[in-house]
């Protein structure tokens, strides 16, 4: 068994670990709906998910027309204002608008979040193929990929950050180089699986080149693994953010980052909880959209389960 | 019986039905009135007073060892270990007479010896024990186990305000044995002959450190002022309990989980004030004075003129309100570098921070300056609330004259250590960065690194001018308060004509008590001595 | 089987070499001096200087990690910069509270998300399964601080049912130190309720579509029975090693915990060790961590195969 630095089930290994679910007691509709709406009528948690990650995306995008001000404009003289019709979410410590730096805030989340399931996801799908494929690598590269995952992700992204200056950049590299680990785990778990596949096999005694191996074989069954994997990469890397910057390690405090109006405003929660209160109901809603996005596409993409159906 | 009483009973019969004993019971009420739990503004991760200078450490230090003289409230030093002093030879030497009956905690006597040894310590680390040093025909002496001497090549008035200053390093006296560390190494132990002693088994650092009562410590007959007078514990034990995030520690004094909490953020105040059980009150009267550092020795903020353009700009009410809040009665703009209400306070050559601010002559001044466009690299320690909120006021101000920021946003340490580079700024260098000093460390030169402006020697950012030394030199041999008067006031212009740094205001911060606890004193220092808990 | 075992436990040992290698190149160059914070404000650079040489922090890179590996070997873990202690002493004052938060939690945690999971399983598709599982998702997306501070809000601040913060050693007597452990744990543990209910609910799944279930059944044994005696002891392995990898998660969660109701434990330690770059304190800190959680899932691991014969790897 693996070990693995874990912040969502998924993740938990997929050989011993994860379990199909069951068989349907009753039998599929039987008028099926078909294209992209009958996809989401037929798993309502992506269509929930989606729906509610591409609002955020378009409010994080759109941010200037969403009735905001200028997130970083400082106004002493306006500090810690309860919400009210001008400033809707209050103002924080400097007198800046919390609306507007939540509605703003939600593209480092969102960039933190996509950036760190891309990347992680490129890196660990390289790692994992070299790692499934070189036989002498092997040893080396999973003791390597052991070694890091037996430091918990957070204490090591902590102690990444101490390194460096705060950036998202940085935010964004500290986090990738801790969930990495994880990522080449499963491919190199779905690499090894295939090679004893028969049609595999067959390729490679028929002499195909290993690139055309990976090209036909491996990468079309990764696919979805890893894109159920990226979607919880993606919700937990928004949160190891917000705790990077509740900690005062994460994205400089001139950006305005949910986790980071929340440190702003901890201090205070008990006389303007507001501050902690609006930023906090942004980064969980979104979190639960992707974690149900992650739910429902593991549901319709596990390919067990679609023999079963 | 409230419902948190009746939890503990119901658990309490749980417990014994599981393992068949009776908890211990929680300290009787008695204990409790003996014990002071107190939160300090930081924690308290080493501890030698003369080795590291963090405030908080002085704070403890005031504890466990005992100074020859101490201020009192009025910033006179007075005799505390010393029971005489004599000046001879012109003003050139000095001989102390310790008083009878001092004791360290290991129960050996306090002799000379020791005050000589730990003195000639202490002179290594303080600047006016520096001064001192520079000007001594030998170092400080034992004459007998009572008495010590130190032989001067000129006389130096300030003598007593140098043993009795409480500004860091103390002049703290220590056993022989200790006081022989090199400087730059801790001291082993912590024994001193202060009112209370360190529980040393019971320090965690960054949690807690325990100072109980030290039985044989003989105070002075005078009542406590300060650092003077008699030095009398009510309580048999003190718990320092670190707490760094201040919502947890404003409940905790609510609940009535701690006694005395010494730096409440101040926008918390309005909730503690509303407790029936909790009283709060300025900490200390001589407040703070928030400072706004440039590097001297590189482009633009070599050149005066830039220096000047951020001056003439800067909005000393956006720092104070975004540091302190709205409540104007706990700080002021500041166009001086010295702590108001205090009697060398000056206002002269300070016209520059006053009135309304000039962006448009502050933009063409820094035009003429040669500023090019160039990033500006503003160190920003984000672990300092008050440091947080002067760095973001900074960005603003500095976004508004047409400047580009190169916001550092980093941690104390990391500013501690990057300060001290002189590599320009794009090359691990700086520009500006900001911090604080306490108002009893600016109420004169004697102690006042900051505005030192002998260049590479002088504090971070390397100021350079002559006209800002002289006036100081003049201080130091200022025969009376009118001539100190003069020449604080001939400094203050010089420092505001070079710009030496730009003081960001003064302000106040709280300390809030739970209203059993009573003889809480106002003070740059919580003084726990005549504090008493019923 | 044997040899397993002893393969298993060599193959720990690259691991942890892995981890202090990694752990000491990290704070070796990283920025931040703590020779500067020792010397304080009012220190000028030559003080700084002097105090960073009698630190040691100006020798060369192999010198520093030979020395400290050297150390390791020997149980020393060098002495904190700032407080001049050895490291050793410090996780020993630290570790109780940090041990005590993961034991509670540990048992608060498996004694309500093994039931709800089961629970969920038994009844899945109705109702009380989507609640079970509608938490879940959302403990996994509202971050540990945000649940810490509305319960102590909610049970210590309004009701003042228990303290707001602080720890009380054990020797102190079994309720005032439970008392002060309560709201962390709950805070630290709903993530791992959320991942422990829904290992266990999927287990129990697979495992109630299995014949000697269907056989148990058919025997006519009780809802209860077949639930806890025959499915839940057959789930146990994964459950068991998501209970393992899960200590990851509360150590994590520990150092923002700790730092929400000021408990004087390990995590707190990291925290205040990065933000003051004591890197002796950082580096021991941070390979205890990785030894614990290696060593957990090694005994884990062993376990099965002392347990469960058909277990073969």
């Amino acid at each position: 068994m693996a070990s693995a630095s874990v912040l969502n089930p998924a993740d938990v290994s997929p050989g011993s670990v994860k379990v199909a679910e069951p068989t349907r007691d009753i039998m599929p509709p039987v008028k099926v709906r078909k294209g992209l709406w009958g996809f989401m009528w037929r798993n309502p948690t992506i269509a929930v998910g989606g729906t509610i990650l591409l609002l955020m995306v378009i409010m994080a995008v759109f941010a200037p027309l969403f009735w905001t001000v200028d997130p970083t404009a400082l106004a002493p003289a306006r500090r810690t204002r309860e919400p009210s019709l001008e400033h809707w979410f209050g103002t924080d410590m400097l007198g800046r608008d919390v609306y507007s730096r939540v509605v703003y805030g939600a593209r480092v989340s969102l960039i933190v979040g996509f950036a760190v399931a891309l990347f992680s996801s490129i890196i660990g799908l390289t790692i994992g193929l070299v790692s499934g494929f070189v036989r002498w690598a092997d040893g080396i590269i999973m003791r390597i990929m052991d070694g890091l995952m037996s430091i918990p992700s957070i204490l090591l992204a902590i102690a990444l950050m101490a390194l460096t200056r705060g950036s998202v950049g940085n935010v964004i590299l500290a986090i990738t180089v801790a969930e990495v680990p994880r990522v080449s785990r499963l491919v190199r778990g779905v690499v090894l699986s295939l090679r004893e596949q028969p049609y595999v096999d067959a390729a490679v005694a028929a002499g195909t080149r290993t690139p055309v191996i990976i090209w036909r074989h491996i990468l079309p069954n990764t696919i979805a693994p890893m894109t159920v994997q990226a979607t919880y990469v993606c919700a937990s890397a928004m949160i190891v953010e917000s705790i990077l910057s509740f900690i005062g390690a994460g994205t400089p405090p001139i950006i305005p980052s949910w986790g980071n109006i929340m440190a702003e405003g901890r201090a205070l929660w008990q006389v303007k909880p507001y501050i902690v209160f609006f930023p906090a109901v942004f980064l969980s809603i979104t979190v639960l959209a992707v974690n149900m996005l992650g739910d429902g596409l593991r549901d319709a993409l596990d390919p067990r389960m679609a023999k079963r159906i | 019986m409230d419902r948190r009483t009746f939890l503990k009973a119901g658990a309490g019969v749980a417990t014994i039905g599981a393992s068949g004993t009776i908890a211990a019971p929680a300290l009787s009420q008695g204990a409790a009135a003996r014990t002071l739990r107190f939160v300090p503004q930081a924690n308290l991760a080493n501890f030698d007073p003369i080795w590291g200078t963090q405030y908080v450490v002085r704070n403890a230090a005031c504890l466990v060892w005992d100074t020859l003289y101490g201020f009192d409230s009025n910033l006179t030093p007075q005799r505390q270990m010393v029971e005489s002093e004599e000046v001879t030879d012109g003003g050139k030497t000095w001989t102390f007479r310790l008083r009878e009956g001092l004791r360290f905690h290991d129960g050996e006597p306090v002799r000379a010896q020791d005050v000589a040894a730990s003195l000639n310590r202490w002179a290594v680390r303080d600047g006016m024990g520096q001064m001192i040093r520079a000007i001594q025909e030998e170092p400080v002496s034992a004459v007998d186990d009572r008495t010590f001497r130190w032989r001067l090549k000129q006389p130096y008035p300030k003598m007593l305000v140098a043993l009795g200053k409480n500004n860091t390093p103390m002049a703290f006296i220590m056993p022989e044995r200790l006081a022989r560390t090199d400087p730059f190494q801790q001291v082993s132990e912590f024994i001193g002959s202060g009112p209370m002693r360190l529980a040393r088994n019971e320090w965690v650092p960054g949690a807690r450190a325990v100072f109980t009562r030290f039985e044989q410590y003989v105070p002075r007959n005078e009542p406590p002022s300060w650092l003077a007078g008699g030095k009398r514990m009510n309580v048999d034990r003190i718990e320092w309990i670190i707490m760094p995030d201040p919502a947890t520690a404003s409940a905790a004094l609510m609940n009535g989980e701690i006694d005395w909490w010494e730096s409440p953020l101040t926008d918390l105040v309005p909730a503690l004030r509303r407790n029936r059980n909790v009283q709060v009150d300025i900490q200390d009267p001589l407040g703070n004075i928030g400072s706004f550092r440039f590097n001297h020795l590189h482009a633009p903020f070599n050149d005066v003129r830039a220096r000047r353009a951020v001056a003439m700009a800067l909005s000393q009410e956006d720092y104070m309100r975004a540091v302190v809040g709205d409540d104007r009665s706990l700080w002021q703009t500041l166009p001086s570098f010295f702590t108001p209400g205090t009697p060398l306070y000056t206002e002269a050559g300070g016209e520059i921070l006053k009135g309304p601010r000039n962006l448009d002559a502050a933009r063409r001044l820094l035009a003429e300056s040669g500023y090019n466009g160039q990033p500006i690299t503003v160190l920003v320690a984000q672990d300092q609330a008050p440091l947080k909120a002067m760095g973001e006021v900074t960005n603003a101000l500095l976004t508004s004259l047409g400047m580009r920021v190169d916001f550092v946003a980093t941690d104390w340490g990391t500013v501690g250590q990057r300060r001290a580079s002189k590599a320009p700024p794009g090359q691990g260098g700086w520009h500006i960065f900001h911090t604080w000093h306490a108002g009893a460390d600016c109420t004169n030169p004697a102690a006042y690194l900051a505005l030192r402006t002998h260049g590479d020697g002088a504090w971070f950012g390397w100021p350079s001018d002559e006209a800002v030394e002289a006036a100081r030199l003049k201080w130091f041999d200022a025969p009376n308060l009118e001539a100190e008067k003069a020449a604080v006031a001939e400094m203050n212009a010089a420092a505001m004509r070079h710009v030496t740094y730009i003081p960001t205001g003064f302000y106040k911060v709280f300390q809030a008590w739970r209203r059993n606890v009573t003889g809480v004193v106002g003070a740059p220092i919580p003084f726990f001595w005549n504090v008493s808990k019923s | 089987m044997f040899a397993y075992v002893v393969r298993r436990i060599l193959a720990t040992i690259p691991v942890m070499a892995v981890v202090a290698l990694f752990v000491f190149s990290l704070l070796y160059i990283a920025p931040g001096d703590p020779a500067a914070v020792i010397a304080g404000d009012q220190a000028t650079p030559e003080d700084v200087e002097r105090i960073r040489a009698s630190l040691g922090l100006d020798r060369p890179y192999l010198v520093r990690f030979g020395a400290w590996v050297w150390d390791i070997m020997r149980g020393d873990l060098g002495v904190s910069i700032f407080t001049n202690l050895p490291v050793s002493t410090m996780i020993q004052q630290r570790i109780e509270p940090t041990l005590s938060l993961m034991v509670v939690t540990l048992l608060l945690a498996v004694s309500v998300a093994v039931p709800l999971g089961v629970l969920a399983a038994w009844k899945v598709g109705t109702w009380v399964d989507n609640a079970v599982m509608s938490f879940a998702v959302l403990a996994f997306s509202v971050p540990v601080f945000v649940v810490g501070y509305l319960l102590a809000y909610i049970f210590a601040l309004e009701l003042d049912w228990l303290p707001v913060q602080g720890y009380t050693a054990f020797s102190q007597g079994f309720w005032p130190w439970l008392e002060n452990l309560i709201l962390p744990a709950i805070a630290l543990g709903s993530v791992y309720i959320a991942l422990i209910a829904r290992i266990t609910r999927a287990t129990m799944l697979e495992v109630l579509q299995q014949d000697y279930i269907r056989t148990a059944r058919a025997k006519g044994a009780g809802q209860r029975s077949i639930l806890f005696l025959h499915a839940l002891k057959n789930a146990a392995v994964p459950i068991v090693t998501v209970i393992g990898i899960g200590i990851a998660l509360l150590i994590g969660g520990a150092v923002v915990t700790e730092s929400v109701f000021a408990i004087p434990g390990l995590g707190r330690l990291t925290v205040d060790a990065i933000l003051r770059r004591d890197y002796p304190v950082i580096q021991g800190v941070v390979l205890l961590f990785s030894f614990v959680y290696v060593l957990v899932n090694l005994a884990i691991d062993l376990l099965y195969t002392l347990f469960d014969p058909r277990i073969r790897y």
